[in-house]
C-alpha cells in the first residue's frame, strides 16, 4: 500500500539516491572521470545546515525546563517564547539563504516544478494557496511566525518531493514563498522567495 | 452583463429566507432520536470552534444543556481550536470559558490541529494530545478506536503511522478525524483531492467506517463514498453563510445558516448521530452501520 511504498522511498539517503539517478545517467560515464552528482551534493549540504540548526535548537531547548506533555497554556507560552528568544540571540547574524542557500533554492524549484505541472499540479497549488489570510507578510529570518497567518497546507505530494526534515523544522508556504518553520520556537528559521510560479 | 449588489437589508433577507428553508427542510426529515442507552458509547463532535465569539459560547451552552440529558464523556475536535493569538488568555477565552460547564463535569476533549492552530497546542493538557501531532485512542466503551491526524502536514512518516495503526487496530469501529475534508461542497475550500488520493485508499483497505473533518465553516453530511460516511463539522464557532454549494452531488444534507455541533452514540454495529444548532434544535439525524470487513 501507499504507506509501505512511502516507507521505502522516504529516507534521506534514498531521496539523495533517487535525485541523483537522472544526473548520473545524464553524466554518463566518460571513462576515467569521477561521476559528478550536483543534486546529491546540494542536498547533503542542505541537510548539514539543517542538522546544525537542529543541534543548536536541541542544545538551547535542553537548557530550558522541559515542557510536560500535559502543559498549561502558561507553560507552553513561556517555553515557546523563551526558546524563540534563545534561538534569535544565538542566530543574531542569520540571514536569508543561510540554510536554504542559493543552490538549494534552485533545487527546490526544480523538484517542485513537476509537482505543480498540469491539472494535478494546479490542484496542489490551489490547496497550498487556499488560505483565508490575504494580507502581506514580511518574512524575516528569526522572526516570530505571525499569529494571524494560518499555516499553509502541505500536500503529501510536495512533502514527498523534498528532503525529509527532522521534527524541529517544517516546510511551509506563505503564498508562493517557502519557509523553514521552527514550530517549537514558533519562528521562521529561513525562507526562499518564489518557490513556485 | 451587469450585476447589482445586494443591500445589507436584502442580504439579511436572503440569509433569513435560507435559514427558514433550511429549518423547514430539517423539520421535514423524520428525526432519529439518540437511543441514549447507559452502556453505549456517547461522544460529541465540534470543529472550527475556537474564535472566542458569542456563537461559540452559545454552542458550548447548548452542549451543556444536552449533556444533562445525554451524557458524553468526551468531545472530538476537528481543529482550529484557537484562532489567532494563542497566549494563555486566549486559551481561556476561546476554549476554557465556552466549555467551562463541560470541563467542570469532567468531559475530556481530544483535539486535532487545524491550519489556524499553533503546533504547540499538542502539549496543552486539556486537548489530551500528549505532545503528539497525531495519535489514536481506544474509546472507553464499545469496540471503537479513534485516530486523530494532522492534515496540514501529511508527511511520509504520518502516512506510514496511520497505515500501521489502522492495520493493527482490531476494533470493529475505526473513526478517523482531522481538519481538512476529503469531501466538501463548500465554495471556500471544498474537497482536498490530493489528501484524498493518499488517505482514502487506506481508509477503504483498513475498514474505516466514519471520517470527520472541519475546515469549511459549514455542516455537511456527505453521501457515503466507497462505503465510508464522511461529515464536515466546521461550524461550531465559525460560520460561512451561503458557502455551501446548493445541489452538490456530494451532499446528503447540509447547512450553512447556523453554528452546529454533533452528538453520536455507538451501539454495537450502529452509530446514531444528531446535529444540533445554537437553539438546541436537531437539524439532522440518522443511523450509520459500521463497515464490515472487506472481502
Amino acid at each position: 500500500m501507499a504507506g509501505v511504498m512511502l516507507r521505502r522511498i522516504c529516507t534521506r539517503h534514498l531521496v539523495v539516491l533517487v535525485l541523483s539517478l537522472p544526473v548520473v545517467a545524464a553524466a554518463a560515464p566518460e571513462q576515467g572521470k569521477p561521476r559528478v552528482n550536483p543534486n546529491a551534493a546540494t542536498i547533503k549540504e542542505f541537510l548539514k545546515r539543517v542538522d546544525a540548526y537542529v543541534a543548536l535548537h536541541k542544545k538551547l531547548e535542553g537548557a530550558l525546563p522541559a515542557l510536560p506533555k500535559e502543559a498549561t497554556p502558561q507553560q507552553i507560552d513561556v517555553h515557546e517564547r523563551a526558546l524563540g528568544k534563545l534561538m534569535q540571540e544565538a542566530r543574531k547574524d542569520a540571514k536569508p539563504g543561510d540554510i536554504l542557500f542559493p543552490a538549494m533554492q534552485r533545487l527546490v524549484r526544480t523538484l517542485l516544478r513537476p509537482i505543480f505541472r498540469g491539472k494535478d499540479g494546479l490542484q496542489i497549488k490551489n490547496e497550498i494557496l487556499d488560505n483565508e489570510y490575504k494580507g502581506n507578510v514580511k518574512l524575516v529570518v528569526n522572526g516570530r511566525y505571525p499569529d494571524e497567518v494560518p499555516v499553509s497546507t502541505m500536500p503529501p505530494q510536495v512533502l514527498m518531493a523534498l528532503p525529509k526534515l527532522p521534527e524541529e523544522l517544517e516546510y511551509r508556504f506563505i503564498q508562493r514563498d517557502m519557509i523553514l518553520f521552527d514550530p517549537h520556537a514558533h519562528i521562521i528559521a529561513d525562507f526562499m522567495e518564489r518557490a513556485f510560479n | 452583463m451587469s450585476h447589482r449588489r445586494l443591500t445589507p437589508w436584502a442580504t439579511a433577507g436572503v440569509l433569513a429566507a435560507l435559514a427558514c428553508l433550511s429549518a423547514a427542510a430539517a423539520r421535514q426529515q423524520p428525526q432519529v432520536p439518540l437511543p441514549n442507552k447507559p452502556d453505549t458509547l456517547h461522544f460529541a463532535v465540534i470543529g472550527d470552534n475556537g474564535n472566542g465569539e458569542k456563537p461559540e459560547y452559545d454552542i458550548g451552552q447548548q452542549m451543556l444543556n444536552w449533556y444533562n440529558r445525554f451524557q458524553f464523556p468526551f468531545v472530538v475536535m476537528m481543529g482550529d481550536n484557537i484562532y489567532g493569538a494563542d497566549r494563555p488568555q486566549d486559551f481561556v477565552k476561546k476554549f476554557e470559558a465556552p466549555y467551562k460547564g463541560l470541563l467542570d463535569k469532567g468531559v475530556k476533549f481530544y483535539a486535532s490541529l487545524g491550519n489556524h492552530d499553533s503546533r504547540e497546542q499538542r502539549y496543552y493538557k486539556l486537548f489530551n494530545m500528549e505532545g503528539k501531532l497525531y495519535y489514536s485512542f481506544k474509546a472507553p466503551k464499545e469496540d471503537v478506536r479513534f485516530f486523530a491526524l494532522e492534515s496540514s502536514y501529511m508527511d511520509p512518516d504520518q502516512i506510514t503511522w496511520i497505515e500501521d495503526e489502522l492495520k493493527k487496530s482490531n476494533e470493529k469501529w475505526k473513526i478517523v478525524y482531522f481538519h481538512h475534508p476529503l469531501y466538501s461542497s463548500a465554495g471556500t475550500h471544498g474537497s482536498q483531492l490530493k489528501l484524498r488520493a493518499v488517505l482514502e485508499p487506506l481508509f477503504i483497505q483498513y475498514n474505516v467506517s466514519l471520517v470527520l473533518s472541519g475546515h469549511d465553516h459549514t455542516y455537511e453530511r456527505i453521501k457515503p463514498q466507497n462505503g465510508i460516511q464522511y461529515f464536515v463539522e466546521g461550524s461550531s464557532g465559525q460560520l460561512r453563510s451561503g458557502d455551501l454549494r446548493r445541489g452538490s452531488p456530494l451532499t446528503a444534507f447540509g447547512t450553512d445558516t447556523d453554528q452546529t455541533f454533533m452528538l453520536m452514540e455507538v451501539d454495537g454495529d450502529n452509530l446514531t448521530f444528531n446535529t444540533i444548532n445554537r437553539e438546541g434544535t436537531v437539524i439532522d439525524s440518522g443511523v450509520i452501520a459500521r463497515r464490515k470487513k472487506n472481502p
